[in-house]
């Protein structure tokens, strides 16, 4: 459009100038005339007439100068605009796969490994698209790989701790059944087979341990929490207790603060986990060692904690305390039958209750471990709790 | 005499099982899979037919809850007892039709087994 004007602006230009100059040159002849004396009256309209001719052609010219700058301005916005409307398309056509892309990606870091977007549009984000998607299915193909291999430690754990507890059947079996006959045996000899008999257990608890332990890993270890009373929990633990912590003239005591509320947990869980906390403080602790378990509310959750006078634990061992086959002492672990699971269970076992639990310990004085137990009317989640931070220290 | 019939794939199980038994006063009958388990209703005079049945939750041939569904398909109502390789005996959790008395983990705590023997054969009586 703009250029048609010019165009036309250029030849109506080139007609006036030539028009003007005709009109001049009409003038001047007349002017000749009237110079000479031959003109007269009518040689001089002639060139007033020219004059004023021109005149109103520049009048006219200018008018449609400012008409054609108009046109050309209007043409030039004209194109400006369609320029910017083709370009906004381009960047709305554009948005649209950017924007899918960076939600996909959204989802995938959330662990979602099925997110992908739809390949189209413009040849820059399809490619951008397709190398996402591959990208993506190469980590899910990686995480499904994962996932396998850890069924598969899972699976061999299982089959394992089967296929090893058959001939243990069969060592326990007939140790006891010569234990039967105690009798007709040797003290040297009863002695022998109360060894065969402690290292079965010790098996025992060591297979049920990393069963426990591989199915915390798969994230398999389940729990039933339900409304759970503190004190009897606690009272039924400390008397199975009692006959260990006698035999090695320990004194075992509970305090347990009145009204507590109910807890919401797998009251056997928490059984094996108490269990396994005062057997680690009696096995720990010299003759003659005070124990004592303590429950108290603290804001809407429950606080159990099992304190000894024992030698306690140095700060470089008490951090790594709940870690797997971490274990007290060498001198000491010497006469422990513990199998260095039975923390870092309870640690899993505690978090998946949404509780937490925690070590403290000077050397010399004594140790406390407390683990904090939701109340109900708070939902146990499989989140840790705000105190797991805690448990690491 | 109450008669138990162990069935197990290990032998020394089975002696095992077998000396604990008669011990404590049973008379005691072994079957190394679940099929020879079966057999016994098959073949056996059914005066010489067990009391009750403790059966290996895992056997070559026929599984210890193979065996029982199929003996309770013909109408055999003997109580039977799990005996499971598992650390939770209630993984080998069988549906409630085939009607288990009760579970046992290995290693076999023999004071619970001999317990519970004694309890589902005087109800019977």
């Amino acid at each position: 459009m703009a250029v048609i004007g010019v165009g036309r602006f250029i030849q109506q230009r080139q007609d006036f100038e030539d028009a003007i100059a005709r009109s001049y040159q009409v003038e001047m002849q007349a002017r000749e005339q009237l110079a000479s004396g031959a003109g007269g009256k009518g040689a001089r309209a002639t060139a007033i007439r020219e004059d004023e001719r021109r005149t109103g052609l520049r009048e006219e010219i200018s008018a449609d100068t400012r008409d054609t700058a108009l046109l050309v301005a209007a043409g030039l916005i004209a194109g400006l605009t369609g320029a910017l409307l083709l370009f906004s398309g381009l960047i709305s056509s554009m948005r649209r796969p950017l924007e899918e892309l960076v939600e996909a990606a959204g989802q995938l870091a959330g662990g979602d490994r099925s997110a992908r977007v739809q390949i189209g549009g413009l040849s820059e984000t399809a490619t951008l698209g397709a190398a996402f998607n591959e990208m993506a299915d190469e980590l899910e193909r990686e995480a499904s790989q994962r996932d396998q291999l850890d069924r598969l430690k899972d699976e061999f754990v299982l089959t394992a701790s089967h296929e090893l507890r058959s001939p243990l059947t069969s060592v326990q079996g007939f140790a006891e059944l010569l234990m039967l006959d105690r009798d007709s045996l040797t003290p040297k000899q009863v002695e022998t087979v109360e060894i065969i008999l402690d290292n079965c257990r010790h098996l025992v608890r060591l297979l049920n341990d990393l069963l426990d332990l591989a199915r915390s890993d798969a994230g398999r270890l389940g729990i039933t929490p339900q409304p759970t009373e503190v004190a009897p929990l606690i009272e039924d633990v400390v008397r199975t207790m009692r006959a260990q912590t006698e035999s090695a003239s320990q004194i075992l005591t509970q305090q347990i603060e009145p009204d507590l509320p109910l807890i919401y947990v797998e009251p056997d869980r928490i059984r094996q986990i108490l269990v396994n906390l005062l057997t680690n403080a009696h096995e720990y602790s010299p003759e003659g060692a005070s124990i004592g378990v303590m429950a108290r509310a603290v804001g809407d959750e429950v606080e159990i904690a099992v304190t000894d006078n024992g030698p306690g634990i140095p700060e470089s061992q008490l951090e790594h305390i709940f870690e797997r086959f971490v274990r007290g002492d060498a001198g000491l672990t010497q006469r422990v039958g513990g199998t260095g699971l039975g923390l870092a269970i309870s640690k899993s076992l505690i978090e998946l209750h949404g509780g937490a639990i925690a070590a403290a310990s000077t050397p010399g004085v004594g140790s406390t471990f407390s683990i904090r137990l939701p109340a109900t009317g708070r939902a146990a989640s499989a989140a840790p709790g705000p105190n797991a931070a805690e448990a690491s220290r | 005499m109450t008669r138990v019939l162990v069935a197990d794939d290990s032998e020394t199980i089975l002696l095992l099982m077998r000396t604990r038994l008669e011990m404590a006063g049973y008379e005691v009958d072994t079957a190394a899979d679940g099929q020879e388990v079966v057999d016994r209703w098959h073949h056996d005079d059914p005066a010489q037919l067990p009391d009750i049945l403790l059966l290996d939750a895992m056997m070559p041939r026929k599984s210890g809850l193979d065996a029982l569904r199929e003996l309770r398909e013909m109408g055999v109502e003997t109580p039977v007892l799990i005996v499971s390789a598992h650390q939770d005996a209630t993984d080998a959790n069988a549906p409630s039709e085939l009607e288990v008395s009760g579970y046992l983990n290995k290693p076999i705590d023999f004071d619970d087994l001999l317990e519970r023997v004694v309890q589902l054969t005087s109800d019977r009586v």
